[in-house]
């Protein structure tokens, strides 16, 4: 398909008399936080037009009035669901300018909370998934499950969902006692629940009907709308940014980057939860095979003075050094890509030498899943629409920023 | 002067379509199967679903708080509407949905109004309701509700015709179409007999009374609620409970259809008062119901279009073929 | 399709690019812009990661950035960077929705975030500014965010 045919199809058009336009407003059940305008022309959508901005926090200019350190609980609020992966793309952004690189055990803890929190924000995708054809069950269940997950990670870093985890030059806080074992126990569990998710949902033929064959995206399309994300996987394109060999170690972990071929809405689902058992197993290996070690790079962990340094290192939680709060960002730019739950993030910080930075910019998944809603739903029934909406884990404050 | 009062409302035309199987139980059942509902969903889906209003007992007159507090709710009447048909369209579909009761037996010699085809009445009676649901759509005068009137339209059609055929096949098989002495005919149960079209009735019973995975009338993830809209306080109360009301008459003609109504009728219960020797009826029609909304824990919602292609594909056929084999079971003398 | 390639054609075009490690960066003039941005995809560079405005006051240009991405392996370590500067009292760019047609809500935001016109694009309209928003582009430098006072009662 060349681009000229893609460009058709993606361009609103407003149609005739005989085109009936259903706001999915931002008052609506299920529409989340921004607004569909569908324009039907009896039961078939001729287009969407995906309206957002309702959630527009401003985050670019927030990052130019802050320090760059401040900016790392502000980054994580734009999907907080993740939040590990949200920031860890900055942080290494930072650390390129900053010319600090984490320890070993820094980078294996990385690679444990980014995977916590993968698992965490696809059950939330699929829990989506269920209750947008009204199976409350997998809805309940997944939100549920996402319980184990996030008192694991209250283990870890002391916060449910607010992390704030990754500073530059390492984390914040070491492994408690015991955590490995916890940790053994949810996989365990977790593995048990994938199996009745799949009696009561994958399996179900109702759900079965609803999500084969409806969205389809093909694998040149994808690659050319840039889409991110189980969305691009599910379509046949083999790419993860966890694969760049950036940030984490994933390069010396044993893992594989599941791939589906039908590119429809079901492929899109049944890949999250290949995705949660891959995850599992980095979670299993990183705990079997992390360093003893720092968890902060020595060029600050020298800066913190000698009698906080011991007792910090002990108990395992860092207390800032002093240059933190006057932190000065060499001059350059750098650019940095992580893998989030619901696809790659792009980081781009632009600094002039000062303590804030010049301009950071930031591509969320979700923003760059926007087109996929112009894109996918025309020639779609209307009930179509939620099932396309389910299938794509769009999460609109992340859009927004 | 009090003996002829209690005359009359002791006699079965009084007693029947008022307390039980009618008015009074019907608000009865209402209350209990949507708190049921919620704790077998709260139950499967790891939550534990109404509690607080008496908590001894699990929270079960939750609904009794719920429909108290319609009752003292606003019924704001939106400007745009069209005012006699959103005001008297939800009250029309709830007589309608409570009146078929009248034509129910309860027991042999307990039937409000004999009449030698009560199943067609019955059937039809409830045939007027999705009329008032488009009305109720037509009222509110919003782009959601005409799409859920529409849906409401479509979806009529689609089991109607299913689910007069199948009773029909049951009616050819014990030669009457009164419920009474369909009973009184059944040895085996109707199940039994022809399965075929008991599964028929079953499945356009459910998209009847728009249970999942039929609920696409009220579709709240694409159309708010349907044709329920714009309503509040009362009527929003009223509109909840005609699914309700509708699933309540429907298993009670599936009970009496298919599974033997009323038998075995309990000697003692039945000599203190006719009506009671109805319980084995009440119980099984209000299991059969149990059954019916915990299917809200496993399936989620079918697409119209599936529904529709259901219901005239495969439905329709299976019932005409139903017929057929009630017509082959007569012939061959078996029933 | 590999960077050797990439960077001997851009040469080849008389450009200078400069590989920074994560990035291939190639600053280049307005009217050139498409000629670059068809390269790029030829090289495999099939769809854009970001479009950026980044207001320069002090040097009275806006310059955007585009960061060209591509999916296949050979590629996917390196973006592809093309900067352009354009005077900040008249920042015009010639729309490069042709060429990727994601750059669709890409350059919309730009737009509306910083106010770079970019023309051939068919929906310069409002998507993260309230659809009313009649004031400057919020993202440029000069733009002040209008502040609550502080209220205090004193007893």
């Amino acid at each position: 398909m060349s681009s000229s045919v893609m460009k058709a199809r993606l361009l609103s058009r407003e149609g005739d008399e005989s085109v009936y336009e259903v706001f999915i407003g931002p008052q609506h059940p299920a529409s989340g936080h921004m607004r569909f305008i569908v324009r039907l022309q009896g039961d078939v959508i001729v287009g969407v037009d995906p309206d957002i901005g309702w959630v527009h926090r401003t985050m670019e200019k927030l990052a130019e009035t802050k320090e760059a350190l401040k900016a790392i609980p502000l980054f994580e609020r734009m999907t907080i669901i993740d939040s590990q992966n949200v920031t860890i793309g900055y942080v290494r952004a930072l650390e390129k300018l900053l010319g600090v690189e984490p320890p070993p055990r820094a980078r294996y803890l990385r690679t444990l909370l980014s995977e916590m929190n993968r698992i965490a924000s696809h059950l939330y995708g699929m829990g989506l998934s269920g209750i947008f054809v009204n199976h409350s069950t997998m809805f309940m269940w997944c939100f549920g499950d996402r319980e184990v997950w996030i008192q694991l990670a209250e283990e870890l870093t002391g916060a449910r969902l607010t992390h704030a985890y990754s500073i530059p030059g390492g984390v914040r806080r070491d492994l408690p006692q015991g955590f490995a074992e916890k940790a053994r126990k949810a996989i365990r569990y977790m593995r048990r629940r994938l199996e009745e998710y799949r009696k009561i949902f994958f399996d179900n033929p109702q759900v079965r009907a609803r999500y084969e064959g409806v969205g389809v995206l093909k694998s040149h399309e994808a690659r050319r709308l840039g889409v991110v994300g189980p969305n691009l996987r599910a379509s046949g394109v083999r790419y993860d940014a966890r694969l760049l060999g950036d940030y984490g170690v994933y390069d010396e972990l044993d893992f594989v980057v599941p791939t589906a071929e039908e590119g429809d809405a079901m492929a899109r689902l049944l890949l999250r939860g290949e995705e949660i058992r891959q995850s599992m197993r980095i979670i299993e290996q990183v705990l079997e095979r992390i360093p003893e070690g720092p968890i902060l790079a020595e060029k600050y962990l020298r800066l913190i003075p000698p009698k906080l340094r011991e007792p910090a290192l002990k108990e395992g939680r860092i207390k800032f050094p002093g240059i933190f709060a006057n932190l000065k960002i060499p001059e350059g730019e750098a650019v940095a890509r992580a893998e989030m739950g619901h696809g790659e993030i792009f980081y781009h910080v632009v600094s002039d030498g000062s303590k804030k930075p010049y301009r950071v910019r930031v591509v969320t998944p979700s923003f760059r899943n926007v087109v996929l809603f112009r894109y996918l739903p025309p020639g779609h029934r209307f009930m179509d629409f939620p099932a396309i909406y389910g299938s794509l884990d769009y999460f609109p404050p992340e859009s927004d920023r | 002067m009090v003996g002829e009062i209690l005359e009359i409302v002791f006699s079965p035309q009084f007693f029947g379509p008022v307390v039980f199987p009618g008015l009074v139980t019907v608000l009865l059942v209402l209350l209990t199967i949507i708190w049921v509902e919620r704790k077998i969903a709260a139950r499967v889906q790891m939550r534990v679903g109404p509690l607080y209003v008496l908590k001894p007992l699990g929270g079960a007159i939750q609904m009794l708080a719920d429909g108290l507090r319609f009752f003292f709710q606003e019924f704001i009447i939106p400007e745009t509407v069209d005012k006699l048909p959103f005001v008297a369209a939800p009250v029309v579909a709830m007589t309608f949905a409570i009146l078929p009761f009248a034509f129910i037996p309860v027991a042999p010699d307990f039937i409000p109004y004999s009449v030698p085809y009560s199943m067609p009445v019955f059937l039809g009676l409830n045939t007027v309701i999705p009329l008032t649901i488009i009305a109720m759509a037509w009222g509110s005068n919003n782009k959601f509700s005409i799409q859920g009137g529409i849906r409401e339209a479509y979806m009529t059609i689609a089991y109607e015709a299913a689910l007069f055929t199948a009773a029909l096949a049951m009616a050819i098989t014990y030669g009457t179409l009164d419920f009474a002495e369909m009973v009184e005919a059944q040895g085996v149960p109707g199940i039994l007999v022809n399965p075929l079209s008991a599964a028929v009735f079953f499945v356009a019973m459910l998209m009847s009374a728009g249970k999942l995975p039929f609920d696409i009338v009220e579709g709240e993830q694409e159309i708010v609620a349907g044709p329920f809209t714009e309503y509040s306080g009362i009527a929003f109360g009223l509109t909840m409970g005609i699914g309700y009301v509708q699933l309540y008459g429907f298993t009670l003609a599936f009970t009496l259809m298919y599974l033997s109504g009323w038998e075995p009728l309990i000697p003692f219960l039945h000599d203190i008062y006719p009506a009671l020797g109805g319980v084995m009826l009440f119980a099984k029609a209000y299991l059969l119901m149990v059954f019916i909304v915990f299917l809200r824990s496993v399936y989620g919602r079918y697409r119209l279009d599936q529904a529709l292609r259901l219901g005239w594909r495969r439905l329709f056929p299976l019932s005409l073929l139903s017929v057929f084999f009630a017509v082959v079971l007569r012939v061959i003398g078996v029933v | 399709m590999s960077v050797e390639d990439l960077l001997r054609r851009l040469e080849e075009k008389g450009l200078e690019p400069v590989d920074r490690g994560d990035v291939v960066s190639v600053a280049v003039e307005p009217h050139a812009l498409r000629e670059v941005a068809e390269l790029l995809v030829e090289e495999g560079y099939d769809h854009l990661a970001s479009v950026e405005g980044i207001d320069r006051p002090g040097e009275d240009v806006i310059e955007v950035v585009y960061h060209a991405e591509s999916y296949s392996e050979e590629l996917w370590g390196k973006l592809a960077e093309i900067r352009v500067r354009v005077p900040r009292g008249e920042p015009r760019v010639p729309s490069l929705i042709d060429v990727w047609p994601n750059a669709l809500f890409l350059e919309r935001e730009t737009w509306d975030l910083m106010g770079v016109v970019f023309e051939g694009h068919p929906e310069l309209r409002r998507l993260l500014m309230p659809p009313d928003w009649e004031g400057p582009p919020p993202l440029r430098k000069d733009y002040k965010v209008a502040t609550e006072g502080v209220f205090v009662v004193v007893e």
